[in-house]
């Protein structure tokens, strides 16, 4: 899962990946959907830009 | 001491800090991170949680979970009537109960006390698949930053000295300073390099106009001079929502005026007993 806020700065950031997940797949060039989500820190923008989701295969086991 | 604010709204403050000194805004910059109290998970009962995260990362993960706080509702754990045991004057409870599949946002923890409740509604804090499921209740309690992190009210809090740009007689409008500027704050007008109007403030004192004006073969010394005013700040104060920046703001300077008449006082009984 994404971390809830930025190593840091401690912005709370999780909210937004859920939308930066849907838009990178689309294509958009990342810069463009960060400003937007009004990430402006260069601490707060790595968190999205770096990270890996692994819950889906952590999930089979228990 | 003077306060002017360039910008104010609930999550985003920057303001002036006039006629102070260096110790004084340090002084505010921490009491301002540090000893603001509120609201954060403290204590997790977990009942119930076949998710793929373990009950440590789960409970950490919702401590981080910025959680409105009205400061006139709850007292400090320690200072509280119940002593300690926890009652409503100084716990919040919340309660979760999520099946799978879903994900389970901040939302999905349900308040007793709806003026506490998560400041952002759409924090993931985990993916559950089927027949997975997720049973707790938390308890949140007021601290202050110096504890942990998570009760710090603020996230970018921080100030920086008043910049002070001088241009000399020397200066020959060669322009080099004005390409080397990273904030863009120079210009040349005719023969001589200027600020651009009202863009002072975002000068960052590094200094490499200073250089550029160096390099260029100006001789000595540089054309132009960045230093800085002691006695005047710029403050940026950005809350996490648990909190209005004003709060944050009036609440550390309470805390530096109850602090500093303390010392008064024991100074006070100090020189009394001699």
């Amino acid at each position: 899962m994404i971390p809830v806020r930025c190593f840091t700065c401690g912005k709370v950031i999780s909210p937004a990946y859920e939308e930066y997940k849907r838009r990178k797949e689309e294509g958009e060039d990342p810069k463009r959907i960060l400003d937007d989500l009004g990430l402006e820190r260069y601490c707060c923008r790595r968190m999205l830009l770096t990270h890996k989701e692994i819950i889906d295969d952590l999930n089979p086991y228990q | 001491m003077e306060i002017t604010f360039s910008r104010l709204d609930d999550t985003v403050a920057r303001f002036q800090l006039r006629a102070s000194s260096p110790s004084f805004a340090n002084a505010f910059r921490r009491a301002m991170i540090g000893e603001v109290p509120t609201l954060a998970i403290e204590d997790v009962r977990v009942y119930d949680n076949t998710s793929a995260l373990f009950d440590e990362m789960l409970t950490h993960r919702l401590g981080l979970i910025p959680i409105t706080t009205d400061l006139k509702c709850y007292v400090r754990k320690e200072s509280c009537s119940c002593e300690g045991e926890g009652c409503a004057g100084c716990t919040a409870t919340f309660t979760m109960s999520v099946e799978g599949p879903c994900i389970v946002f901040s939302r999905d923890l349900i308040p007793q006390d709806p003026s506490a409740k998560p400041a952002m509604e759409n924090i993931p804090i985990v993916k559950l698949t089927k027949d997975q499921k997720l049973v707790i209740e938390a308890r949140a309690v007021l601290s202050t930053g110096r504890h942990h992190a998570k009760w710090q009210p603020t996230n970018a809090c921080g100030y920086k000295n008043y910049p002070v740009i001088s241009i000399s007689e020397m200066c020959d409008g060669c322009g080099h300073c004005v390409e080397e500027c990273p904030r863009n704050i120079l210009e040349v007008e005719g023969k001589r390099v200027r600020v651009i109007e009202g863009r002072t403030e975002e000068c960052s004192l590094c200094r490499l106009c200073e250089r550029a004006c160096l390099g260029s073969g100006i001789g000595e010394e540089s054309a132009i001079k960045v230093t800085s005013d002691e006695s005047k700040f710029i403050f940026v104060v950005e809350s996490d929502g648990s909190l209005p920046v004003k709060e944050i703001i009036e609440q550390a300077l309470v805390y530096i005026r109850d602090r500093s008449d303390d010392l008064i006082e024991k100074i006070g009984e100090i020189s009394e007993g001699t």
